[in-house]
């Protein structure tokens, strides 16, 4: 190495003096033209790669890099131009011709054969210039990497692809025929399709890859990615194809079978398509052809769909949930909100909904007809009223039964063909919603409430939890449904009432469940007094306790002494216009009943001991709502074994029957009192009064009274014996008061009812319009009725003329004033 | 960019050194005391490429630390030396963050330019430079296109493909095994070790980092410890000592990296070692003529694969006809690449008379592979991939001894050859498409080519002419535009910068700079030339260096001071007079005397100011550069 040291270190003699030697290149082109040549001719192996490479290294590296790069190019020019295209030609047998003008002749298995063999010879010519070219490319690598970078010129293989594209796929038919290869291609493969559409087998892979050579080309030279061949020339026609094989096949569909198989070969037609992406052509064009697609076979033609006769109703009415979610399925892929299957659940719903308001009103209307015994003969008009009202219960309750199942039946076709869509939920609560609170049935708060007082009261005997819980859900998802909560608050506090005074209720533990329940679904402010109720209930027991221990203290011991339990009430907590008895006018003009001596002193007793505890408050006796345990004694009379013995028996009764029955008491043997005489001795009121008698003197079972003339109905000049002869199977008799239980209401009590509603919503509408105004000081009127709306949502939903009327009023009354000269109706807070 | 704070440093540094106290880790930078490496480090310092390129050629270590505790790569960035911190750095001096000596070397650097340049080669980013011939031996094992391996080791059940020569190089037992039967083709694996055991033992063998934890996974204790015996048992049937050691994994980074770079340095000389004992000792000379006589079995004693040819240069150029080589047969061939002109040259006349010889070389196609040039030949259809009943000989466009280089550097990686085949190997290697050995060359050329002188030009401060030129300049930036690196281009404007007196009036450079302007041309349509702007910029770094090393720009400053400026005067020994010229010529003078052509007649008449005369020929040197361009019709 020493030596070489000193001397000087040039660059090779073969590269100096490069510049300007033009003979070397021809000649040498012509060494690798030769080579190109047997290269396409498939004689490649002989061929040495380190000479081929070699010399186009050597021009490169002479700066003639422009110079073979034109001359290959030239090349396969020439090739493709000469040799490839002749051999393509060739393919064209003339019925191919033929078909690419219109549908010739020649039969289906003619087409295909001559489709086939031209695709396969397209395919040949492409794949084996894809060889030929990367085998070139090889023998280029310095070419490419060098002089094409350098002046930014694309790779040879690229210029060659682009170079096919030109002078094959754009190359006219024949000489005669100048339409273009490409267009043949398309033609051919959207024939091989439309065969394969109709059932026949094709050769996919063959297909598949003349779509791939589409893929690779460009339709311009900078190879922008939407310029693809494919998607220029290609995928748009079979697109337009597609579109008008659908459009057709769905007029035949929809001619010629119902929805649930129109809807089967939609979903299978959209599966095929996308199939065929996959296997025949690109995955890219799945999303484009699946909107064609679903644009000819749904889109257009879904709302007749729905509306056939076999459609969206039909399928409903016969649990065709599998068609359902057919159609439901194809409705989505279209239409996001799904409207027109929306649109005829709803309508379903609808008409359901109203189909079982229509039948609990007849039901509740009807006549009583044969069921109304006429065995007693009594009074009949009475009677059939009575029984009228039972049947309105039943009606009551069976309209929830129906519409619960009514939901179960939505509910599961939601479930199982709607894959649970919030949007349909959302829906089918609405029309649940609407027809439970349609205008032309105003009965439901009241026959929910009824059904959970049935429930509560019967219902849930020996059930188990899991089986309760399943019920008080079912009675929530319908509370859910109402839009007057108010409403359904005033009559569930009515019969809740009812039910813990006469501690009629099966569980208080369930009880206070389906309160909790409330809350969560509702809101503490919705249970606030229903928990009121039940805290009074359990003060009232302290209370009863206290007062025990009370008399127990004063040492009084009485062996005539009464217990006495009592039930303290707040008077605005609980619907005290039920408690007075309906139809009795107010409680003001209501007159005292007189209790005899012995409860009088009691109850002097316990007002006395109340007064001490809570000064200032007022107790008012509500006697026709109480019930007491009598011992009565009947005088012996012969038994079935001959021995004469006394009869006991605990009766529990009204405590106007006790009232009632402790006249009898003083009263000798034998002696009879009249109505008139019970009724002036004891001030109850006459409608109790009638309905204790009958009890007492009318049931056959609790006859402790005999009345003469023996009839069903009680009349004023009725008179009333003691029963000596009074015969009980058991110690213990119930004594039960004619229709204390919770009933329907009848038309003129529910006006009441619903007018007590209305002036509560009164208040409660100023109340919130004084809340409003009082935060914003001033408002727009329509922005106020907006609001209150708003906020009185969760209780009810108030008319709009009611909130004007409100208004009005608080104008009159100075918590309002309009404002004078606004531009819109607009009010000031007076404070 | 975080930065650690300082006592965590000295912490790193305790643990560091207690490590290698305890002998566990190796100390990146020893303590070397002799006179070589101390040259080398004032090589450093003052920038002198060519002395750094001889001595790291030598093998002085570029990691070891002076007396004073510098390591080289720590004076030259604080004497701010770019081009000297690149040689190092690409000769694997380390620089890492978080280290005493990376941070150290970090915060000595002179400008920012410096300091980018070392965190671009910091450790954590770079990876060993033996990594790219491991990765390729490893990918052999897994590399399906084309086929190279030539054993099969059947397990019961898994079959490895492998290559003997590989197998021989690294297993003593594989080698002596093979020797004994050159052209066995397959062997079966005993029942008792495990497969996975002997997959872990190839890619060991094939340089591949084992993770043991992988290999492992999901298996359970029995089948690990069968799996462990087995390798026990392959490691010490295989001779391979140290491969229960090392494949063991050890959790600490820098441990881990030093191990992976001992094993590998390990495994490139075993590779070495068999590469000189086999293919080059293998290789065979032949006349020219009788080459194609030559005929290899497919089953020989080194398991070769392929043949490679490299013709001897002809002496006598009119005697350089393409008919003299057989090995081409087609008349229309261009004449052979003659290379090494200087060879030929040096050699006697004498041995012209001689018929033309050829070497050719055994070779493995699987170490061919990685030259793209013979990745795509060996996958293509050509003639050179086909299977044939004896080995193809392959003519390679180069001298023998090139040809030699190449195959040391894909055997083994190294590249150290002298500037006279520096061309032909950049050349080559640009013609074979690899590319690391290309960047050598360029490197080669651009430390060595640089002449006796240092980069400071202290010796020769202006620019006269050197006592014998090692390079033809012209050739070498013209080889860096052919073959694309920058670098050369770079390395010939400063050449020609330092020198420019000695070019600036020679038609050569004319041309050279016609050239240039036409290669910009031939891209866009721009005004610079950049070999000019190059130059240009080289030019006001060789007369700056001057003005700064005087501290004259101060001087300068500071006119108004008279005290300070006859002080100065008096310290240079400059008399009065020269004062006001030597201001006078600085400010106004120069123009008029280009006007007036004065050039270096000027020389006598300043006489004693070495900066007035510096400037004045730092002006001369450009406003003849303009002069050119202008005679050229080029903007510039």
């Amino acid at each position: 190495m020493a030596a070489h040291k000193r001397a000087k270190i040039r660059v090779p003699n073969s590269l100096k003096g490069l510049h300007g030697d033009e003979v070397d290149f021809d000649n040498t082109w012509v060494t690798i033209e030769a080579a190109f040549r047997e290269i396409h001719t498939k004689n490649a192996s002989r061929l040495s790669y380190e000479e081929l490479y070699r010399h186009a290294y050597r021009i490169v590296l002479k700066k003639k890099g422009e110079q073979l790069y034109k001359n290959v190019h030239d090349f396969e020019k020439g090739w493709l131009s000469r040799e490839v295209r002749g051999d393509l030609q060739q393919l064209l047998s003339p019925n191919l011709l033929a078909n690419a003008q219109s549908v010739a002749s020649t039969t289906a298995n003619e087409r295909r054969v001559s489709g086939e063999k031209f695709l396969k010879g397209l395919k040949q010519a492409w794949g084996d210039h894809q060889v030929c070219m990367s085998m070139l490319a090889d023998v280029l690598m310095y070419m490419d990497r060098v002089y094409c970078q350098d002046h930014r010129r694309p790779s040879i293989y690229t210029t060659a692809m682009l170079l096919f594209r030109d002078e094959i796929l754009r190359s006219p038919l024949s000489v005669t025929d100048d339409r273009m290869i490409l267009g043949l291609l398309n033609h051919v493969i959207l024939e091989q399709i439309q065969m394969e559409r109709d059932g026949d087998v094709i050769d996919k892979h063959l297909i598949k890859s003349c779509v791939h050579m589409l893929d690779g080309l460009h339709a311009d030279d900078l190879e922008s990615e939407d310029q693809r061949l494919y998607h220029v020339s290609f995928e748009k026609e079979y697109l337009d194809t597609s579109r008008e094989f659908y459009e057709a096949e769905s007029e035949l569909m929809l001619r010629e079978s119902d929805a649930g198989a129109y809807c089967k070969r939609a979903k299978k037609r959209i599966h095929e398509e996308e199939d065929r992406c996959r296997a025949t052509l690109m995955e890219s064009t799945t999303s484009k052809i699946r909107e064609v697609v679903e644009a000819e076979l749904i889109q257009g033609r879904i709302r007749e769909l729905v509306e056939m006769d076999s459609g969206v109703h039909f399928m409903i009415d016969n649990d065709r949930l599998e068609e359902l979610n057919l159609i439901y399925d194809l409705n989505a892929r279209v239409d996001e909100k799904k409207t027109e299957v929306t649109r005829s659940i709803q309508k379903r719903i609808m008409e359901m909904g109203t189909e079982v308001n229509n039948e609990a009103l007849a039901a509740s209307q009807a006549p009583p007809s044969a069921q109304a015994p006429a065995t007693d003969g009594g009074d009949k008009s009475k009677q059939t009223q009575e029984k009228n009202v039972n049947q309105q219960t039943v009606a009551a309750i069976k309209w929830v039964e129906d519409v619960l199942s009514l939901k179960d039946k939505f509910d599961k076709i939601w479930r199982r063909s709607f894959e649970s869509d919030s949007l349909l939920d959302t829906a089918m609560f609405n029309s649940f919603r609407d027809f439970i609170n349609s205008s032309a049935f105003p009965r439901s708060s009241e026959n929910i409430s009824l059904f959970i007082d049935e429930n509560m009261k019967k219902g849930i005997k020996g059930k188990t939890e899991m089986e309760i819980d399943q019920v008080l859900d079912k009675a929530i998802t319908l509370i859910k449904y109402v839009q007057d909560k108010d409403l359904f608050e005033r009559y569930y506090k009515k019969h809740l009432c009812r039910r813990l005074i006469m501690n009629k209720s099966v569980s208080n533990e369930v009880e206070k469940q389906m309160i909790e329940k409330m809350k969560q679904e509702l809101g503490p402010s919705f249970t606030s007094k229903l928990d009121a109720m039940f805290k009074d209930m359990s003060i009232s027991a302290d209370l009863t306790s206290g007062f025990k221990k009370h008399v127990e203290g004063l040492g009084d011991r009485d062996p005539k002494r009464i217990d006495l339990s009592i039930s303290v009430l707040t008077k605005m907590t609980w619907p005290m216009e039920s408690i007075n008895g309906s139809g009795e006018g107010q409680e003001s003009n209501r007159p005292k009943c007189n209790f005899p001596t012995a409860v009088e002193k009691v109850k002097r007793g316990f007002e006395q001991y109340y007064a001490e505890k809570h000064s200032g408050r007022e107790l008012t006796w509500l006697p026709n709502m109480g019930t007491a345990d009598i011992k009565a004694v009947f005088p012996k009379v012969p038994q079935k074994d001959g021995s004469f013995k006394e009869r006991r028996h605990e009766l529990n009764v009204s405590t106007y029957a006790m009232v009632i029955l402790l006249l009898f008491n003083d009263l000798p043997a034998d002696e009879c009192l009249t109505f008139e005489e019970i009724q002036a001795q004891t001030n109850i009121p006459k409608n109790d009064l009638v309905r204790n008698l009958q009890s007492l003197a009318v049931a056959p079972r609790t006859r402790v009274l005999l009345k003469e003339p023996m009839s069903k109905e009680v009349k004023p000049t009725d008179k009333f014996y003691f029963n000596e002869g009074f015969k009980g199977n058991f110690v213990k008799i119930k004594v039960g008061v004619v229709s204390s239980g919770n009933k329907v209401e009848s038309d003129q009590q529910r006006k009441e009812t619903e007018k007590k509603n209305d002036d509560e919503r009164n208040f409660v509408i100023e109340a919130a319009v004084v809340r409003i105004m009082k935060q914003r000081k001033e408002l727009p009127h329509q922005q106020l009725v907006l609001e209150t709306i708003g906020q009185l949502a969760s209780q009810f939903k108030p008319e709009v003329t009611m909130i004007k009327k409100r208004i009005e009023s608080l104008i009159e009354r100075e918590y309002l004033e309009r404002i004078e000269g606004a531009a819109v109706d607009s009010y000031r807070y007076l404070a | 960019m975080d930065t650690k704070k300082k006592f965590e440093i000295e912490r790193a540094l305790a643990t560091e050194n207690q490590a290698i106290s305890s002998g566990k880790l190796k100390e990146d930078n020893p303590l070397d005391t002799t006179e070589t490496f101390r040259q080398f480090c004032e090589a450093c310092r003052r920038g002198d490429l060519k002395v750094c390129q001889e001595m790291i050629q030598a093998g002085v270590n570029v990691n070891a630390r002076d007396r004073h505790d510098y390591t080289p790569l720590i004076l030259a960035s604080l004497c701010g030396h770019y081009e000297v911190i690149q040689l190092l750095l690409e000769n694997g001096a380390l620089c890492e963050r978080d280290t005493f000596q990376g941070e150290r070397c970090l915060y000595n650097a002179l400008n920012d330019r410096i300091r980018n340049l070392l965190l671009s080669y910091d450790y954590a980013k770079s990876s060993n430079p033996l990594q790219p011939l491991a990765a390729h031996i490893t990918s052999l094992l897994t590399r399906p296109e084309p086929q190279t391996a030539d054993l099969t080791i059947e397990a019961y059940d898994q079959t490895f493909h492998v290559h003997k020569f590989v197998l021989a190089a690294r297993s003593p037992y594989f080698a002596k095994k093979l020797c004994a039967a050159p052209n066995t083709a397959t062997w079966t694996l005993p029942q008792s070790i495990p497969s996975v055991s002997l997959g872990v033992a190839l890619q060991y063998l094939y340089f591949s980092e084992v993770s043991m934890r992988r290999v492992m996974h999901g298996l359970n204790d029995e089948e690990e410890a069968q799996i462990l015996r087995g390798i026990d048992k392959i490691g010490r049937q295989l001779e391979m000592d140290r491969l229960f050691e090392d494949i063991t994994e050890v959790s600490d980074r820098r441990l881990l990296r030093q191990k992976r770079a001992e094993e590998l340095a390990r495994g490139r000389n075993q590779l070495e070692a068999w590469f000189q004992d086999n293919v080059l000792r293998n290789k065979v000379e032949v006349e020219t003529a009788k080459v194609d006589n030559l005929k290899w079995d497919r089953d020989n004693s080194i398991y070769a694969d392929i043949l490679l040819r490299a013709d001897e240069v002809e002496e006598d150029y009119e005697s350089d006809d393409i008919n003299a080589s057989p090995g081409h047969s087609e008349s229309s061939t261009p004449p052979a690449h003659n290379i090494l002109g200087l060879l030929s040259k040096s050699r006697s006349p004498s041995r012209s008379r001689q018929p033309r010889r050829s070497i050719v070389y055994p070779a493995h196609k699987a170490m061919l592979l990685r030259s793209e040039y013979f990745s795509t030949m060996l996958t293509s259809p050509f003639r050179e991939a086909q299977q044939t009943p004896y080995l193809q000989i392959v003519t390679l466009d180069c001298s023998p001894k090139v040809l030699e280089t190449i195959l040391t550097f894909l055997y083994t990686e190294r590249s150290d050859f002298d500037l006279d085949v520096a061309i032909d190997v950049l050349f080559t290697a640009d013609q074979l498409f690899i590319e690391k050995l290309k960047q050598r060359a360029a490197l080669i050329i651009s430390t060595l080519g640089n002449g006796n002188s240092s980069t400071v030009e202290s010796e020769n401060p202006r620019g006269e002419t050197d006592t014998e030129e090692v390079i033809d300049i012209y050739e070498v930036i013209r080889a860096g535009w052919d073959t694309r690196v920058q670098r050369l281009e770079e390395f010939g404007a400063r050449y020609i910068a330092y020198r420019l007196e000695r070019y600036i009036d020679t038609p050569e450079f004319a041309e050279i700079v016609q050239e240039s302007a036409r290669r910009v041309k031939a891209r866009q349509e721009t005004d610079t030339v950049e070999l000019v702007d190059d130059i240009r910029y080289y030019l006001s770094d060789r007369f700056r260096l001057r003005f700064e090393d005087s501290g004259l720009d101060e001087m300068m400053e500071q006119r108004g001071d008279a005290d300070a400026i006859a002080e100065a005067m008096e310290a240079l020994g400059v008399k009065d007079e020269d004062e006001e010229k030597k201001s006078g010529l600085l400010e106004t003078e120069i123009e008029e005397q280009f006007a007036v052509g004065a050039i270096r007649t000027l020389d006598g008449e300043v006489a004693g100011d070495e900066f007035a005369q510096d400037a004045m020929n730092y002006q001369i040197l450009l406003a003849k550069i303009d002069q050119l361009l202008e005679n050229l019709d080029l903007d510039a």
